[in-house]
């Protein structure tokens, strides 16, 4: 185990980031603080990408003679839409967020549910 | 390709930011963690040498996620905390740790860190292989990373700005307003 541990660390990190969000996403009761889970989650499997293209004593894929041996370039490109498209997910969240501010004066998943069914 | 300090240093400082933004009660205290941690995690991006994710995570993760998330604390409430943890529910610990026990019986399967050749046809692969040696001669663009977002992926980046594009219109339409103002 701590052999494995030793040769596969990221992967660890990975798993245990992606339980973090859930776990924020599950029990957090304040609606911003589960965009914030869910940005957790976003990176843990950002993270096992990037773990996956990198070789050790690899170079950055700036291409030049003799530079080799690079690391792959292909779940960078990957990562970079979804960074992008993270921020646009979490900008469209937030706004619903303050609508939801705005319409029925509180955050709190427990109280909105109370508000929802009266 | 074995744990080194600085690595082993960068990840349980990227894991206490996290533990610390999903258990701390205060909203505005959970966001810095969570800045922390998106910092913390643009450097290990850089240390897996992908230095354009490093950046991006940077400037857009660390960065303007933050100006969002206090922008929507400025226009709606930080609710006052009363001590400083959230309680941790057993029931919930129980179900992730499960969750996690089972994700983690995946990882002998998976390569080590930074291996190369057969272990790992990710960094081996053909089709990682026919980019890294027609990418300069297709495109002119010294960078990989560039070459294949912006020429050979060109309409993938596309898509993404209609993405960008259509969120900046839902956040505006949920709003109710005209303009970011």
């Amino acid at each position: 185990m701590l052999e494995l541990l030793n040769s596969h660390y990221n992967y660890f990190a990975v798993m245990v980031l992606l339980g973090i969000g859930l776990y924020m996403l599950i029990e957090s009761r304040n609606l911003v603080k589960k965009v914030i889970g869910m940005n957790i989650f976003q990176t843990g499997i950002f993270l096992f990408f990037i773990t996956l293209a990198f070789r050790a004593g690899g170079n950055p894929p700036i291409i030049k003679e003799g530079g080799g041996p690079y690391v792959s370039p292909l779940p960078h490109v990957l990562i970079l839409t979804a960074i992008v498209v993270g921020v646009s997910l979490t900008a469209v969240a937030l706004a619903l967020i303050i609508r939801i501010y705005t319409e029925y004066g509180t955050l709190d998943e427990d109280k909105l549910k109370q508000l929802y069914y009266d | 390709m074995s744990l080194s300090l600085i690595e082993a240093v960068l990840l349980v400082f990227v894991l206490g930011c996290a533990i610390g933004a999903a258990v701390l009660r205060d909203v505005l205290a959970s966001l810095m963690a969570f800045a922390a941690y998106s910092l913390g995690v643009s450097i290990i991006w850089v240390m897996l040498e992908a230095p354009d994710v490093g950046l991006t995570e940077a400037a857009v993760g660390a960065g303007i996620m933050t100006i969002l998330f206090i922008l929507a604390l400025a226009n709606t409430v930080r609710p006052q905390a009363n001590g400083l943890f959230e309680s941790i529910s057993v029931r919930t610990v129980v179900l992730v740790g499960a969750f996690v026990v089972v994700m983690i019986a995946t990882v002998p399967s998976l390569p080590a860190v930074g291996a190369d050749g057969a272990a790992n046809p990710v960094v081996s692969g053909e089709v990682t292989q026919y980019y890294l040696e027609n990418a300069y001669a297709d495109t002119e663009v010294k960078n990989g990373v560039t070459a294949v977002l912006a020429a050979y992926r060109g309409f993938d980046t596309l898509g993404e700005a209609v993405v960008v594009f259509s969120a900046g219109v839902a956040a505006l339409t949920v709003l109710r307003q005209e303009v970011f103002a």
